[in-house]
């Protein structure tokens, strides 16, 4: 970000003022920047509110305990929604995976390490499911893994019998999912830290990763190409899952329980995640760093109105002001900025404005039809 | 291309032979015609296809030469779209055989079809619209580095593979490479699309309503490069409905009305109203 006004200049060399006004452009441009300011309004509001709470080391940690395990999930949502898909089953998933992975070591007297690879396969699994059947009936993949969503919550209410089950865990499996850092920090962040490096690597750097944005943006254009765009979409839901699972294994290392309701709304709260930090609804565009920062903006506001003292339903409300919010910024203003000429000798190629354009144009033919 | 452009009349690649002043230009005077025994790269022999009750291709076959042009004509509803799913592999014809270079063959996918090397630019499915120019070319078939399940896209390798497609068929990219697919214009998709279709070795570009939606002079740029394509020795068949850009570049011309065909001629065999008259006449 910081050497792109350099890279930018013209023969003349604009002033100071244009260079940073430009960058300024450009920022507001990038699918994490609606993120980012959200962090940054909220830290300083939750600040003012309770500025001996809300400041401190304990504050951040269990900010970043939420992130870590709402974001994880929600990187594999944003990947497939990137790839022009949906899935609301994840958290279902989430419930369903972490009960396998509680029952093996419960009842099979399993060791978590292989409990906890069983658990994400058995993800996969479901999410290989939800795949086939988007593939192979063409169907909507939002009624898809609306069904499904259903299905494992009924499955695993009925499994559980409603109750919650709680399991021993062998320290160092806790201390390796969930553990406290040497800075007190847990270890869900790393791991929610290098999956967002990988999914990044991944997206912008794979040729799977071209595939996921080609079969967002033009599906039909990406099958002529050669382009397996079923496998693509299976694969997508395949990790989907998979993630939902070791989002779900790492909740059971801080609880060491599961119960009925686990990751129940937690699909919805991965969309929001999501669109806040970026990535367009209707798919081939997007950011996993966006998405990184959306979580940690869920987390700021769970913990923050309840060091405020809020209400405890104040935090969906707020919730909901933010995703709106949010996509009035990435898709209207977005398109707006976009659309408005660079300053004073800068290229106007930009990701981000095409990005803001195109969303522009799909949301004004959605309103035309 | 920087002579003034008559509105009706695509522009011409300026050839020693094709300096002609006639009403339309055609990219060449002559024709020759094609020589005996020459093997077409693809032929449709009596191929027929109903959808349930109704017809839409009958007896309807053609062939696609090497370095020559066949433009299919017709109205809509007259079979075009039908029989150029059957050359790629969309679905299979009722009745009657494909021949690929001499040989009998059944397309049983667009895979397929492309893997042969038959090529097909659909008119609105040339590009992903947030996807660079780079990215563009070489989508499906990336150059990769690394090894083992480490991979990664080589875009170095990717960038000079997306600069030398557009090179060899004469498109002047003078924007940067990294322009995404939105910025690009639609007779630019076309081109990009022809032009990515023959680095990955296609012998038969079919190209569908490739200058339907443009403005003259993009047209013009585009029937530029479908010439210099038929030059490099592709077998193009170029589907239109405009009689005068079909008359401006292909050698040979077949007319498909109502999913049979109506007449085949050579270019020089017949004109602008001797076309006009035969649809009207069958259409």
């Amino acid at each position: 970000m910081t050497n792109e006004p350099a890279s930018g200049v013209a023969r003349t060399v604009p002033s100071r003022r244009i260079v940073y006004g430009e960058a300024l452009r450009r920022f507001m441009l990038r699918p994490e920047s609606t993120a980012i300011a959200a962090v940054l309004i909220l830290f300083v509001v939750f600040t003012i509110l309770s500025p001996a709470l809300f400041p401190t080391k304990l504050t951040y940690i269990s900010i970043m305990a939420i992130a870590s395990e709402l974001g994880i999930l929600s990187i594999g949502v944003t990947l497939l929604m990137i790839g022009g898909h949906f899935d609301l089953s994840v958290g279902a998933v989430l419930g369903l995976t972490s009960y396998v992975c509680v029952v093996l070591m419960r009842d099979f007297g399993l060791s978590p390490v292989i409990a906890a690879p069983v658990a994400v396969a058995v993800g996969a699994l479901l999410g290989g499911l939800n795949g086939y059947v988007v593939v192979r009936f063409r169907i909507h993949s939002f009624v898809v893994t609306l069904g499904t969503m259903l299905i494992w919550r009924g499955v695993l209410i009925a499994l559980t019998g409603g109750f919650p089950m709680t399991v021993d865990i062998p320290v160092v499996f806790k201390n390796v999912m969930s553990g406290p850092l040497i800075f007190g920090f847990r270890m869900s962040m790393v791991w929610f830290f290098a999956i967002t490096l990988l999914a990044t690597i991944l997206l912008t750097r794979s040729r799977l990763g071209n595939w996921i944005q080609a079969r967002g943006q033009n599906e039909n254009a990406a099958r002529n190409l050669g382009v397996p765009v079923d496998r693509v979409t299976i694969i997508l839901f395949v990790l989907t899952s998979a993630l939902a699972a070791v989002a779900g294994i790492i909740q059971v290392a801080r609880f060491s329980s599961v119960d009925a309701l686990r990751g129940e709304g937690m699909e919805l709260q991965a969309v929001a995640v999501t669109v806040i930090g970026g990535t367009l609804l209707s798919g081939g565009y997007g950011s996993v760093v966006g998405t990184m920062l959306g979580a940690i903006t869920f987390g700021m506001i769970q913990v923050g109105l309840v060091l405020a003292g809020a209400p405890g339903h104040f935090f969906r409300t707020l919730t909901g002001v933010i995703v709106v919010g949010a996509v009035i910024l990435n898709t209207d203003v977005a398109r707006r900025m976009a659309r408005s000429k660079p300053l004073g000798g800068f290229k106007r190629s930009s990701a981000a404005a095409d990005a803001a354009i195109q969303a522009g144009a799909a949301a004004e033919k959605g309103e035309a039809g | 291309m920087s002579e003034p452009l008559n509105p009706d009349q695509p522009p011409t690649r300026a050839r020693p032979s094709g300096a002609g002043s006639g009403e339309l230009e055609a990219s060449r005077r002559t024709i020759e015609p094609i020589p005996p025994g020459a093997v077409p790269v693809m032929e449709a022999d009596h191929i027929s296809k109903g959808f349930g009750a109704t017809t839409a291709l009958v007896d309807v076959s053609l062939k696609a030469y090497s370095g020559r042009i066949l433009a299919l004509l017709g109205d809509n509803g007259a079979g075009k779209s039908t029989l150029i799913k059957i050359l790629s592999g969309v679905f299979p014809p009722d009745g009657g055989t494909l021949r690929f270079n001499g040989q009998d063959v059944v397309l049983r996918n667009p895979a397929e079809a492309r893997e042969r090397g038959i090529a097909t630019v659909f008119q609105d499915l040339a590009v992903c619209e947030l996807l660079s120019v780079t990215r563009n070319i070489v989508l499906g078939r990336e150059p990769q580095k690394g090894f083992g399940p480490f991979k990664f896209l080589d875009l170095k390798k990717a960038d000079a593979m997306a600069r030398s497609a557009l090179h060899q068929l004469g498109v002047r990219w003078e924007r940067g490479l990294d322009e995404k697919g939105i910025n690009i214009s639609g007779g630019e998709r076309q081109s990009l699309a022809i032009a990515r279709a023959m680095f990955f070795g296609s012998s038969l570009l079919i190209l569908d309503e490739p200058t339907s939606a443009l403005a003259v002079r993009q047209a013009g740029k585009v029937l530029d490069h479908i010439l210099t394509a038929r030059d490099q020795g592709q077998a193009v068949i170029l589907i239109t409905h405009n009689f005068r850009h079909a008359l401006s570049v292909a050698d040979d011309i077949t007319v498909l009305a109502q999913g049979r065909v109506a007449g085949h001629f050579r270019r020089d065999e017949t004109d602008l109203d001797a076309l006009t008259d035969l649809v009207a006449r069958v259409g």
